[in-house]
């Protein structure tokens, strides 16, 4: 019983993954079968199944590099059908898809070749490439965003906001075989990041009466990082600055005590001999020891400026003053902060129709 | 008694500079003095010039000090001699303060008369205060008679008394001078005497 049940559970399973690998396998082989009616030169069979492959989405379609060449082959076809707009129509399409594809000159005849490069030259269109996922340091580092171009031709790409308002324009010019666009991460003002939020790279390609046949719009998401600032050096210490100019403190220690002996001398008679008229003798010892306490007051030249000392506070406030100034800088590099970018897929605007 | 009290100060200083560790400095000392002697209504004054001398023996905080001095001092009508002296003995509580204690006497030699000394057991205080280090120093001191006598009449005696200067120190020489103002009054209340000395001090010494 229990053998029977599993069996019924591995048909149903079978049965129900059957057709999806049907499906999966079903892109690749309609393909092969279309290029080889074109080889054939069934040349209606080939645009039918061609047209099957492509057609055909999920996980059994055609990649990218398969969608390719099946336009490629679609093209050709048409062209030698004689459906000239249909095959430009194709040919655009692909050009669109991927301006680097180049058709293989020994698969196709050199009236496809030729077709698909007057094609082209008339197609301007560019794709982008961005990495998905990145981090630059706005001002010092960039974001590049490399683009490819299917032919020679104008572009003019900015930075907008979500609403379409434009922040920068990061190019205005030609462009060849490939540019490489860079964002240094600072706003209009050029000293500042954007606030977080969504953006887009806006790259449009221009015709030769420069209007826009082409927009590539690559989306971005910008967060700002989280700014740790340096703290600031101390200045210098009291104590390890020297005075700069001779202190007071040393000359009134060296005159106090002789003005406290010459008030002594003044007073004391008074305080010791009360009622007694002492004599003018003691101003001669009380004035003599003034004037010592005056020389040597003096003498410690208070007030007077020490040039070694001052040069040695000089030089430690000079390297305080370097110290600050970078620590200054760097916290401005450092205000600025780490911007995180991730880009979305590239979306291709076409104003025209193909 | 005097002249005893400075033959035992000298030997001893003696002794004291023969064994290491003692600092021991001589002064001789000369200058004008004042004296004025109240008694009852009865005033008078009189001056003159006093030559002494002193020894100074000092171990750690232990200070020994001897001063002597005599002179004369007169006016128009009277002449007295005068000798005066002290014996102390001091310890150093901070570098630049002193404290001392001993005897201090004064007498007055009148010609037909018997001697009149004031004696005191004084305590005294010394401050010292630097101007220029090791060179120039002003210093004041200030002493209290404890206990004290007058002779003649015989009689209870207080008094005190303060001296303040400047002392100099020769550099690289162990020469030193010092010039001084001194003022010490003597009181014998019981019998209404008052005695107060004044004088001017220049002294010169040298330490061994």
């Amino acid at each position: 019983m229990t053998r029977a049940l599993g069996l019924c559970f591995m048909l149903l399973a079978g049965a129900a993954a059957a057709p999806r690998t049907a499906a999966a396998q079903a892109a690749a082989p309609v393909l092969a079968q279309g290029v080889r009616a074109y080889d054939d030169l069934d040349l209606d069979g080939a645009a039918g199944l061609i047209r099957r492959a492509l057609s055909m989405q999920g996980t059994g379609a055609l990649t990218p590099a398969e969608g390719d060449r099946a336009l490629m082959y679609l093209a050709a076809t048409e062209l030698l059908r004689d459906h000239a707009d249909s095959a430009r129509a194709v040919a655009r399409r692909l050009i669109v898809a991927n301006p680097r594809f180049r058709p293989d000159e020994l698969v196709f005849p050199p009236q496809v070749l030729t077709f698909y490069e007057g094609v082209r030259r008339a197609t301007p269109a560019v794709i982008g490439r961005a990495p998905a996922d990145t981090a630059i340091r706005p001002g010092t580092e960039a974001l590049t965003v490399r683009l490819y171009a299917s032919t020679f031709h104008d572009v003019t790409a900015t930075l907008a906001r979500d609403d379409g308002r434009v922040l920068r324009t990061l190019y205005s010019g030609p462009v060849g075989d490939s540019l490489d666009l860079h964002w240094n991460g600072l706003d209009s003002s050029g000293t500042a990041p954007p606030p977080n939020g969504r953006y887009a790279i806006t790259v449009t390609s221009l015709d030769r009466q420069r209007r826009a046949v082409r927009i590539l719009r690559v989306p971005l998401e910008v967060t700002q990082g989280r700014v740790d600032t340096l703290p600031h050096p101390a200045p210098p210490a009291d104590s390890l600055l020297l005075p700069e100019r001779q202190p007071m403190g040393p000359g009134l220690r060296a005159f106090a005590p002789a003005a406290l002996a010459g008030v002594a001398i003044v007073v004391l008679p008074g305080v010791v001999a009360n009622g007694e008229d002492a004599s003018g003798a003691r101003f001669v010892v009380g004035g003599t020891v003034t004037v010592a306490g005056l020389v040597a007051f003096f003498s410690h030249h208070p007030g007077r400026s020490i040039p070694a000392n001052a040069a040695h506070n000089r030089t430690l406030r000079d390297a305080w003053r370097r110290e600050d100034a970078d620590v200054a800088r760097r916290n401005a590099e450092r205000a600025r902060g780490m911007l995180g970018i991730r880009a979305g897929t590239p979306v291709l605007l076409t104003p025209e129709a193909p | 008694m005097t002249r005893a009290v400075v033959l035992v100060f000298l030997v001893v200083t003696s002794t004291a500079q023969a064994q290491s560790g003692w600092k021991v400095s001589f002064g001789v000392s000369g200058g004008p003095e004042i004296a004025r002697w109240r008694f009852g209504t009865t005033r008078e004054r009189v001056s003159g010039l006093v030559l002494g001398g002193e020894a100074v023996a000092a171990r750690g905080h232990l200070v020994a000090r001897l001063r002597y001095g005599q002179g004369r001092v007169t006016n128009d009508t009277a002449g007295r001699d005068v000798a005066e002296g002290e014996a102390l003995l001091g310890y150093k509580a901070r570098p630049w303060l002193t404290v001392w204690v001993g005897p201090h006497a004064r007498t007055f030699v009148v010609p037909g008369q018997s001697d009149r000394r004031w004696l005191f057991w004084s305590g005294r205080v010394s401050a010292r205060g630097t101007l220029f280090p090791g060179r120039v120093e002003s210093f004041v001191d200030l002493w209290q008679g404890v206990t004290g006598s007058l002779n003649r009449p015989a009689e209870s005696a207080s008094g005190g008394g303060a001296e303040a200067g400047l002392v100099v120190r020769l550099a690289r020489h162990p020469v030193w001078g010092r010039l001084a103002y001194r003022i010490e009054q003597g009181r014998a209340t019981a019998v209404g005497r008052r005695e107060t000395v004044e004088a001017v001090t220049l002294t010169v010494g040298f330490d061994r």
